[in-house]
């Protein structure tokens, strides 16, 4: 198997504090073949500052964009706000050649240049779109057996349809699928499936946001699945660092297991459970009795 | 205009709306006009449970050219960004952009950002990212950080003066 | 010895679930006459007809009795087999267990017991079904069409191609209709006059079509092939033989420009000799004798300026009507509808506020040939309105006016927003509406693009239009923001509601035909057959049936020229056999049947004083049987004697 080069584009929380999404995907991708490559001089993608200026939202992704052009590499994005900002940014830029002249004017003063070529992975499609179903089954030495999991895909994954999200923004089955390869049995429907995980109104309405969390994490928990796969580093800062908090929100006693895709991915592949960060996991994972070998 | 909102005694900013109507265009490539209040939108948005926020309402603001009252309603800063909105209108009008560029006109005419938008800005501008480097808490209680856990060092902008000199020049600009 | 068969079907299981389709079979074998029964569960399938006929064959069977669902669903389809059989149509009776049993009934032996009754009382009747043979009556080839509008016209042109002679009538001195005062046409904006012309000059010169305007249907006798009506022609007090429509006689009228002209709705000024619009069928100048000076008040100054201009000397004061009387097949109905006026609603402002207009009047400032060649000007200072403002439903919807909706106010409000943007750019236009209806294809289409365009819209309805100095206003709480708003506007459009025409009732009586709650004409089936009427030959298209836009008309009208030609081609008609007689040795000639006939087919001979019937008007409805105090009056395979008997078998 040939390996596959791809920048990996961090972003701000999956590198500051969600060390388990970035310690799991750097522990299992080489293993299929994915090469990361680490570029110096990123910055925020700019995402959050969408409400308060959105030009300053286009010049911080193009910025990145342009780091990565510059190498000649594909951005594998984990988080997918990251994933959309740059995605949309490529876009407007890509349709709207003066706005791209403007954003470059900006970018002269740290000596970069963006044309609008760099392209996009996200966890979802880089596992089941570019590496496929069929070369992770070959690798997998440590069937999930057993693990009723559902999957909560977060909305900047999947809508909007139009910028080109890495699922179905209706009936996103990727992980599910990816899931089953690795020999679990995820649930692949749920009523709440598609619904927010409450993390943008962090900055503005905490105790909103973690009502979200609440409602959503009651919900799965009554369905009695195993534990929520998550591909979102801000959405498993609300189901797995704050579940206890979003709990009292909702009256009720919260114990899911809450792990990244990636993980699971690692724990399938045979990679040693201590380097998948699952010590991090705030959330109950034990419950899901992962070993690190057959 | 000959159209006033008697409530307010407001009138329609129709050289505002068309701003913003306009950015929807350029960058979203959608429009507001086509919008025939069916609430489809208010239906399944995730804040309107919670909070007020009604997406429909917002658009009929716009299209009657209510900008003031739309940019100044705290209300805009509660959207979730779930983009339910956005995704299944039925006339391909995007609720979201609409309140995006509501917000980030609330910020132009100089109202105070809410929440932690303030010290998020500050980290951008001071490190390139949201936050800095946590330590965080194992489920034993250890605490851990970066470099403990056998990271590589963060990636940030190389030359911080100049990579805020653009920031504080884009601040200026117009959006 | 009549030979009777009784043939129950279980209609799938509508009726076997709910009634013992063997017992009843076997019940029906002891009836008297009965030789053959059976049953079979579809009767009206392949093998259920054949099933019919074999046994008519097998049996000899003279009678038939079917045990099925009711007689309107397939009588016909079971008449026929009786003939394919052998036997005579008319000696069948249908016993409904269906409607009348199964469906109704949740006990089975009960309604089995129901079952039985109504097939012995079907067998007693059946007993005396006597046989019978359809009369039939010649067709005259020919077609009178009422009204030329759009339906009107393309009615007429469908029957003249396929070979009719058409007979079209209206009552202005043009053929057009209101299509011929439209601008444009939604949602497509085509020129209605680009689309209209052609045809209106094809009716002027078809061979098969005697154009008959500023004529008035008088009155119609007679029936289904052969309808006598008697048409009065006004007088134009021009010789339209001499007329070449050159006009010099209005530009000398001495009333030039100063009468209102109907066609421009008042927006435009007319003379007392006019041609209702430049590409008016026929292209003839008529004289309006209540304006006219010389013929209103005997004396137009010197002499009549009109007179001495016309170098053709086609101007004819002594002109008289004229009675037409012609002789027909069949009549397509096509009067069209009037607007609402919406001083109805005074509050709107329409009668007090010159600034205040409809639709209509609109679309006559909108058009190129109208009164102001197509500018749009305030009617109050003949200035160019900033903004305007369109009410729709005005009437429309409305329990004090009417009831239904227009089904073409939406749609011609966002035409006329959309041609009044594309007139004057800088235009503000606001809509207030309840609902916007586009259903039809490539309207909602047309709603969007109109959306696209900063048309300001209001969801609700305006309670008053005031005037404000030099302009208009009026407060509307929009529902979609949840706010009152004021508006002020130049001009105000108001969107009224279609009613039917003034003389629809007169229209109706004259051909016996039935009005609907809302005043339109009656269809027979408001599903099935939507063009035809309960009077057999007369159809109805367009408007005068209920609102519809000109698609749907012109669909409607070739529907019915349709229908009118299934009976024009045939050569004579075959009358149902089963309607009233008279038994001349009981009949007094006292007159009552000819009162109570409601399709006057009941007279009195003169000769012998007795009562006749006309078979080509019976319907067979019964009526005169009843009212007879001879018992004169017999309906054929109806008689008295049959209906005691099955009262008596069913008790």
């Amino acid at each position: 198997m040939s390996s596959q080069r791809y920048a990996l584009f961090p972003g701000c929380l999956m590198p500051t504090e969600q060390y388990a999404y970035e310690l799991s995907l750097r522990a299992s991708l080489p293993l299929l073949g994915i090469d990361l490559v680490d570029l110096p001089g990123l910055s925020c993608c700019g995402e959050p500052m969408k409400s308060v200026n959105q030009t300053l939202t286009l010049y911080l992704s193009a910025r990145n964009l342009a780091l990565a052009e510059q190498q000649g590499l594909p951005f594998y994005v984990p988080c997918p706000q990251c994933h959309l900002s740059l995605h949309e940014t490529n876009l407007i830029l890509q349709k709207n050649p003066a706005m791209l002249e403007r954003i470059n004017e900006m970018l002269k003063a740290e000596g970069l240049h963006y044309t609008g070529t760099t392209r996009l992975v996200h966890t979802i499609d880089l596992l089941y779109d570019t590496i496929g179903l069929d070369i992770i089954k070959k690798h997998v030495t440590n069937p999930l057996t057993g693990m009723k999991l559902v999957v909560h895909y977060g909305c900047h994954a999947i809508r909007p349809k139009e910028l080109g999200r890495p699922d179905d923004s209706e009936n996103p089955q990727k992980v599910e699928a990816i899931l089953k390869t690795l020999g679990a049995e995820p649930i692949t429907h749920y009523p709440q499936k598609l619904d927010c995980c409450g993390a943008p109104l962090l900055p503005n309405k905490p105790e909103t946001a973690l009502a979200k969390t609440g409602q959503k994490l009651q919900a799965i928990q009554e369905l009695g699945a195993s534990g929520v796969v998550d591909v979102c580093p801000w959405c498993h800062k609300m189901l797995d660092s704050r579940q206890t908090k979003a709990g009292e929100t909702v009256a009720a006693k919260l114990d899911l297991p809450i792990v990244y895709l990636t993980q699971l991915l690692g724990v399938a592949l045979g990679v040693d459970k201590e380097k998948l960060g699952f010590t991090l996991n705030l959330s109950p994972v034990h419950k899901l009795g992962l070993r690190s070998q057959p | 205009m000959t159209i006033t909102d008697l409530t307010s005694m407001g009138e329609p900013q129709a050289d505002a709306r068309a701003e913003i109507n306009d950015r929807l265009k350029r960058l979203q490539d959608h429009a507001s006009d086509y919008c025939y209040q069916c609430a489809k939108c208010t239906s399944g948005c995730e804040a309107h449970k919670l909070l007020e926020l009604e997406p429909h309402k917002i658009v009929a603001l716009l299209k009657r050219g209510l900008i003031t009252e739309l940019v100044n309603s705290d209300v805009i800063w509660t959207c979730m960004t779930c983009m339910k909105c956005r995704e299944r209108c039925p006339q391909q009008v995007a609720p979201i952009e609409i309140l995006f560029a509501a917000k980030n006109l609330a910020v132009q005419s100089g109202k105070e950002l809410p929440g932690k938008y303030t010290a998020m800005l500050q980290s951008i501008l001071g490190t390139g990212l949201l936050q800095e480097v946590q330590t965080v808490t194992t489920a034993a209680n250890a605490t851990m950080t970066r470099d403990q856990l056998g990271l590589p060092p963060l990636s940030v902008p190389s030359d911080v003066a100049k990579f805020q000199a653009s920031i504080m020049a884009i601040a200026m600009q117009k959006p | 010895m009549r030979k009777i068969g009784v043939f129950i079907c279980h209609c799938g299981i509508n009726i076997a679930q709910n009634v013992d389709v063997d017992a009843l079979t076997d019940y029906a074998r002891t009836l008297p006459s009965v030789v053959v029964a059976d049953h079979y569960k579809y009767m009206c399938s392949d093998n259920g007809a054949r099933l019919i006929k074999d046994s008519i064959k097998k049996h000899a069977l003279d009678i038939v009795v079917i045990a099925a669902c009711s007689p309107r669903m397939h009588e016909t389809f079971f008449r026929d087999k009786l003939t394919e059989g052998g036997a005579n149509p008319y000696r069948l009776e249908i016993v409904n267990i269906r409607e009348q049993c199964s469906w109704v009934h949740k006990d089975k032996p009960t309604a089995t017991e129901k079952a039985k009754a109504l097939i012995r009382s079907g067998v007693g009747k059946a007993q005396q079904d006597e046989p019978l043979t359809p009369s039939t009556i010649p067709v005259i080839p020919e077609a009178l069409v009422i009204g030329a509008g759009i339906a009107g016209i393309q009615a007429s042109l469908d029957l003249a191609n396929d070979g009719f002679k058409v007979h079209l009538v209206d009552h202005d001195p043009s053929i057009g209709g209101h299509m011929a005062q439209l601008d444009k046409t939604f949602p497509t904006l085509d020129c209605a006059a680009c689309i209209l012309t052609p045809k209106m000059a094809e009716v002027a010169n078809h061979k098969n079509i005697e154009l008959l305007t500023y004529s008035h249907v008088q009155s119609v006798e007679g029936s289904i092939g052969n309808y006598t009506v008697k048409i009065q022609q006004k007088p134009r007090f021009v010789d339209t033989t001499k007329c070449t429509g050159c006009g010099d006689c209005a530009a000398a009228c001495r009333l030039k420009n100063r009468v209102p002209s109907e066609f421009d709705q008042g927006m435009g000024n007319r003379s007392a000799v006019y041609m209702p619009f430049p590409q008016a069928v026929p292209l003839k100048y008529t004289i309006d004798p209540t304006k006219c000076l010389y013929l209103s008040r005997g004396k137009c100054g010197d002499e009549p300026l009109c007179k001495k201009a016309c170098a053709q000397d086609a101007i004819a004061f002594d002109q008289k009507e004229e009675i037409l009387e012609r002789k027909v097949g069949a009549i397509v109905v096509a009067t069209g509808y009037d607007l609402l006026d919406p001083a109805a609603l005074y509050e709107l402002g329409y009668e007090q506020h010159k600034d205040v207009i409809t639709t209509l009047e609109l679309e006559r400032l909108i058009n190129s040939s109208g009164p102001t060649k197509g500018e749009i000007l305030r009617p109050s200072n003949q200035q160019k309105p900033k903004s305007v403002t369109f009410i729709l439903c005005v009437g429309s919807r409305d329990e004090t006016q009417c009831t239904w909706c227009c089904r073409i106010g939406c749609m011609t409000a966002l035409k006329q927003i959309y041609l009044l943007q594309e007139k004057l750019p800088d235009i503000e236009i606001n809509l207030c509406y309840q609902d916007v209806r586009s259903y039809g294809k490539g309207y909602e289409e047309f709603y969007r693009k109109v959306r696209g365009q900063h048309t300001n819209l209001f969801r609700g309805r305006p309670s008053e239009v005031r005037q404000k100095t030099d302009h208009l206003t009026m407060d509307i709480y929009d529902t979609t923001t949840n706010k009152l708003y004021e508006i002020q506007s130049d001009l105000v459009v108001l969107v009224p509601a279609m009613v039917p025409r003034a003389t629809a009732a007169e229209t109706a009586r004259l051909l016996r035909l039935t009005l609907s709650g809302d005043g339109f004409f009656l269809e027979a089936h408001p599903k099935l057959r939507p063009m035809d009427t309960f009077v057999a030959g007369v159809f109805i298209a367009g408007c005068c049936q209920g609102p519809k836009d000109i698609q749907d008309t012109v669909a409607q009208a070739s529907g019915a020229a349709s229908r009118a030609a299934t009976i024009l081609s045939k050569k004579e008609l075959e009358i149902d056999p089963m309607i009233a007689m008279v038994d001349e040795d009981a009949c007094t000639g006292c007159g009552i049947c000819v009162d109570i006939c409601p399709y006057d087919a009941r007279s009195i001979n003169e000769k012998n004083r007795i009562a006749e019937v006309n078979s080509a008007l019976c319907t067979g409805c019964g009526g005169c049987v009843a009212a007879c105090p001879s018992n004169a009056s017999i309906h054929k395979n109806f008689t008295k004697k049959q209906i005691l008997n099955q009262v008596d078998d069913i008790l």
